[in-house]
């Protein structure tokens, strides 16, 4: 592997590696706008220059490679002042949109000007305008006037989804990105451009307005959107959470995520949750505090059993940990000796399909981890048996470990109709269901932390074991399934929330409604 | 007497040696028969010997650059580049008009030499007659067996296309041209990779101007020795000159590289009566500017006119008298570099669009005195670092203008009005 010097500080990289490539590796710090480690290379922007020893002309690090002895460095007075003018060039037609842009707080313009900027500017002349709000498709909207014509936008759609909506019209400083006659951005993973956007340019249509990001925490974790367990990171405030950006990781979904998992962070909020127990007997309906709800729940669990051991059953989705899950069917299995445990599978058709990137059609994190727990314990009932004795009324009481994501489950309703066959029925959720208030069975919810609220693993599609950590508690009254399954059976449940909950930094006064474009 | 030396250019009064029978009387072909005898290698020895650079604009030498080529069976391709974009140069233009055969015999020799079996001649959209001549000249060479298959026997394939350009001026940088050929936008590509190791399609590209391919005829039918007689060490041969500007008889001339400026403007029947020469750009737009004193030193060869900080480019030579206003000219120029920039380098695309208009601030009496340092400093902060020279293009005239007529600029920053024409300019 060759050695390079860079900036004094020795190191091995690749055979074949950039420049680039060796200061990420390093740490160190490299201004650049058009590199992307998940785009192909395009060299435009011209801010990532170094100094290559026995090269009279500066380099581009994107595009030089690597050679065994190389000595290179980006902080001599040569290339300070040559990156400092490559961002002036970037400024000097760029809108001073900062006060009223989303992307401030979290610009490579900001950033780099901080770094290298700091000057008065000395252009006197009259900026370039160009379009502010151009309606790209049904997910982002482009200002023109931000765009710094970095491509990485256009390359994504060329080399990631190869749908090739996007492209840079006209020519020299009147160059700007469109789409074509008829052909929007519309492709599942659209907002990725927006991560990689240098700038303010690209915006959310799902984001913009609503948020300053310095008011947001952000904390790692995965999406839960589908069985591929992409690596993410939440944006949140004391509110909730607002946004979902992919994490890299190698093995998992490299730069990117889809813009379906990008909702996930939709059913952890307040509007869409159960926000207490619910108790629904004789056709009355009444709120409790879920610990309450969970220990009725499991007086007629446990009062069912003893009439009738088969009378019970329990169906489990894979939208839990594997610590949940675990907690759950080794409570039914074995404290109550109950192995009439089902696995609701949704979407059935489409379940096992791919869309050759990351999107899968089982839209559970957990599916592998659950089907293992059920394996541990020898169960495999089918799902037409369960369908069989929910319609001969052979079972008369049902525990639903139901979907935190609703939307996920096409197959919702239809099935809320078979389960509602029951004398009662036990539903664990974190989503509000109003389906379940005009039932005439006996219902029992309790409401459920999501997965930004509690810590677990998660076993994706490849069979990788993916740990979390809880993030923030949005519903206080809401419990694990773990702390769940302990009431059901009858123990003392210390019920203890592992994230706080967080608390007002500060009065954030750009918390808005979502706008119009 | 200043004479011509006539080697390209010799038949361009004869209109019978635009077609194919004319071409061949006067001795069309002939070259090309020999040279399809001749080991491959051979040819491109005697290219390189004869130190011919190329006349496209860089001056790069041609045989050298053939030797890139990956010395592997892989298709190649040969790109004639008559996009003849940069202003003042009109010579291409006039050998296509007249001389179409010439150009396509020094292509298919050239093909031969590299063992490309597939070229073609990228010509820019405007130029109507070329595309007309090029292609009535490419259909009677294969009817003539010249193109195709086992071309006279000698079992090599070539065949060869026209393909018109939309008239940018960066379809003339090579990788420009190749985007463009490959059907994309017009605009240049990253390096490396070369064209010479991955160009059109992908594959290994030559990309040669008008003048250069057809010099390699001439090369080939004299010998290096013969072609090196004319011109000076460095810079071997003719060269077609495209002369214009405020000279009393602008047109293509053929003269030998080394060539003395004052010969060549004297060769184009002087300036008009009652004029005093001020400036010369002697190589194309993306030429700096020669004052007086320069010219009266410069000889027109690569050498000497990088002595005096200049170039030879393309042989547009730009003859500027004392009428004219040097501001007025940048903000030309400036206007031009603004417009054809491709736009995907930043300090490109945004630089020449700030140049152009500091330039034209002045030029319309609105400049600050420190405009005109800032012109120079925008420009050399725009040189040696794009993905192709068109940047260094629109830089070079710019800081040579203000460096060698520094008090017109502060005249008008001044004064508010053109120090030679007196009233304000566009
Ligand atoms: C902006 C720009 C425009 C150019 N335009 C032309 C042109 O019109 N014709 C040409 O032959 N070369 C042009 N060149 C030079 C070509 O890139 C290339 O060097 C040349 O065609 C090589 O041929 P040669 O070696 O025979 O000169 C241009 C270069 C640049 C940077
Ligand atoms: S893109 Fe960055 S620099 Fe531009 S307006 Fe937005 S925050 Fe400011
Ligand atoms: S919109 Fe953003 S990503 Fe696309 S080219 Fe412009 S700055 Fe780059
Ligand atoms: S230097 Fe200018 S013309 Fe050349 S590729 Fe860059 S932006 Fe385009
Ligand atoms: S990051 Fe290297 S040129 Fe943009």
């Amino acid at each position: 592997m060759p050695k390079i010097t860079i900036n004094g500080q020795e190191v091995e990289v690749e055979e074949g590696s950039t420049v680039i490539e060796a200061y990420k590796k390093l740490d160190e710090n490299i201004a650049h706008y058009c590199w992307h480690p998940g785009l192909s290379i395009a060299g435009v922007c011209r801010l990532c220059m170094v100094e290559v020893e026995g090269h009279p002309r500066l380099q581009i690090a994107c595009n030089t490679t690597v050679q065994d002895g190389m000595v290179v460095n980006n902080n001599s007075e040569k290339v300070r002042d040559t990156v400092k003018w490559g961002l002036d060039f970037h400024l000097i037609n760029h809108p001073l949109d900062c006060p009223i842009c989303d992307q401030a707080g979290e610009c490579g313009l900001q950033e780099q000007y901080m770094e290298y900027g700091k000057y008065d500017p000395e252009m006197a002349e009259r900026k370039v305008k160009k379009r502010k709000v151009v309606d790209l498709g049904p997910t982002v909207v482009l200002d023109s006037e931000r765009c710094i014509l970095c491509s990485r936008c256009v390359r994504f759609t060329e080399e990631v989804t190869e749908t090739n909506e996007l492209g840079i019209f006209n020519r020299g400083d009147r160059s700007e990105i469109g789409t074509f006659k008829d052909k929007p951005l519309d492709n599942k993973y659209s907002l990725n451009t927006v991560d990689i956007c240098p700038v303010g340019a690209l915006t959310s249509k799902d984001f913009r307005f609503r948020q300053r990001v310095w008011y947001l925490k952000e904390a790692d974790t995965i999406c839960t959107g589908c069985s591929t367990g992409c690596s993410v990171k939440v944006y949140y405030n004391e509110e909730g959470a607002w946004r979902v950006k992919p994490r890299h990781n190698p093995d998992i979904n490299g730069y990117w995520m889809c813009d379906e998992g990008r909702d996930v962070y939709k059913f952890v909020n307040k509007d869409v949750r159960l926000l207490t127990g619910l108790q629904r007997k004789d056709g009355q309906n009444q709120e409790l505090p879920s610990v309450d709800a969970a220990k009725l729940a499991g007086t007629v669990v446990r009062d069912e059993l003893e009439k009738d051991k088969n009378g019970v059953a329990l169906v489990m989705t894979g939208q839990f940990t594997v610590e949940e899950t675990q907690s759950l069917v080794g409570t039914f299995a074995g404290d109550l000796g109950c192995k009439q445990v089902y696995h609701w599978i949704n979407n059935e058709d489409s379940f096992d399909s791919f869309d050759g990137l990351l999107l899968r059609g089982d839209r559970n994190p957990n599916t592998k981890g659950l089907e293992k727990v059920l394996n541990d314990q020898a169960i495999n009932n089918t799902w037409a048996d369960l369908k069989q004795k929910l319609e001969s009324g052979a079972i008369k009481t049902l525990v639903v470990a139901a979907p935190e994501n609703p939307s996920l489950f096409p197959d919702l309703d239809e099935k809320i109709a078979l389960f509602s066959k029951v004398q009662n029925l036990v539903w664990l959720s974190a989503a509000k269901n109003e389906a379940l208030d005009g039932l005439n069975t006996n219902v029992w919810q309790v409401p459920l932390k999501t997965f930004i609220e509690k810590s677990g693993t998660y076993v994706n599609f490849q069979g990788k074991e993916q740990p979390v950590k809880a993030v923030t508690t949005i519903i206080e009254d809401a419990l694990t399934l773990t702390e769940v399954a302990g009431l059901l059976k009858g123990s003392d449940v210390n019920v203890t929330d592992e994230a706080q909950k967080m608390t007002s930094l500060k009065y954030n006064y750009f918390t808005q409604k979502r706008g119009n474009l | 007497m200043i004479t011509e030396t006539k080697l390209l250019s010799e038949h361009y009064d004869n209109p019978e040696f635009k077609g194919i029978e004319g071409y061949k009387k006067l001795g069309g072909y002939k070259v090309l028969g020999d040279a399809l005898k001749m080991d491959k290698q051979k040819i491109i020895d005697e290219v390189k010997a004869s130190g011919l650079r190329g006349r496209g604009g860089a001056g790069f030498p041609t045989g050298v650059k053939w030797g890139f080529l990956p010395k592997n069976d892989e298709t190649r391709y040969l790109l004639c580049n008559a996009d003849e974009g940069e202003p003042g140069t009109f010579k291409d233009r006039k050998m296509m008009e007249r001389a179409p055969h010439q150009l396509i015999e020094g292509m298919i020799i050239s093909a031969f030499a590299i063992n490309s079996p597939k070229s073609y001649i990228y010509i820019r959209g405007e130029y109507d007659s070329c595309i007309e001549a090029c292609e009535k000249a490419i259909e009677e060479a294969y009817k003539a067996g010249y193109l195709g298959k086992n071309i006279l026997g000698s079992g090599f394939d070539h065949d060869m296309d026209v393909y018109r350009g939309a008239g940018a001026y960066i379809c003339g940088e090579e990788t420009g041209m190749i985007s463009s050929l490959e059907g994309k936008k017009g605009q240049p590509k990253l390096k490396p990779p070369f064209p010479a190791v991955q160009g059109y399609l992908g594959k290994p590209t030559i990309v040669n101007n008008v003048e250069t391919l057809a010099a390699v005829k001439y090369i080939i039918r004299d010998g290096a020795d013969a072609y090196r007689k004319h011109g000076t060490e460095k810079s071997a041969g003719t060269k077609l000159f495209s002369v214009s500007g405020n000279v009393q008889d602008p047109k293509t001339v053929e003269v030998p590289l080394g060539m003395p400026l004052m010969d060549l403007i004297e060769l184009c029947g002087g300036l008009k009566p009652g004029r005093k020469l001020k400036a010369v750009i002697p190589g194309g737009s993306s030429a700096p500017v020669l004052n007086v004193e320069d010219c009266a030193k410069a000889k027109m060869d690569y050498e000497s006119l990088a002595e005096l900080g200049s170039m030879l480019g393309s042989g547009a030579v730009i003859i500027i008298d004392d009428s004219n206003c040097m501001v007025d000219i940048l903000a030309t120029i400036m206007h031009f570099y603004h417009h054809e920039s491709c736009g995907q380098c930043t300090p490109c695309r945004e630089g020449t669009g700030w140049l152009n208009k500091i330039v034209h601030s002045i030029a319309k009496g609105d400049g600050r005195l420190q405009d005109i340092d800032l012109i120079t400093k925008v420009a050399e902060h725009m040189m040696g670092r794009t993905i192709c020279a068109l940047s260094d293009a629109a830089a070079l005239p710019a800081t040579s203008f203000v460096s060698k007529f520094r008090d017109e600029f502060e005249f008008f920053v001044r004064e508010g009005r053109s120090k030679v024409k007196g009233g304000l300019n566009a």
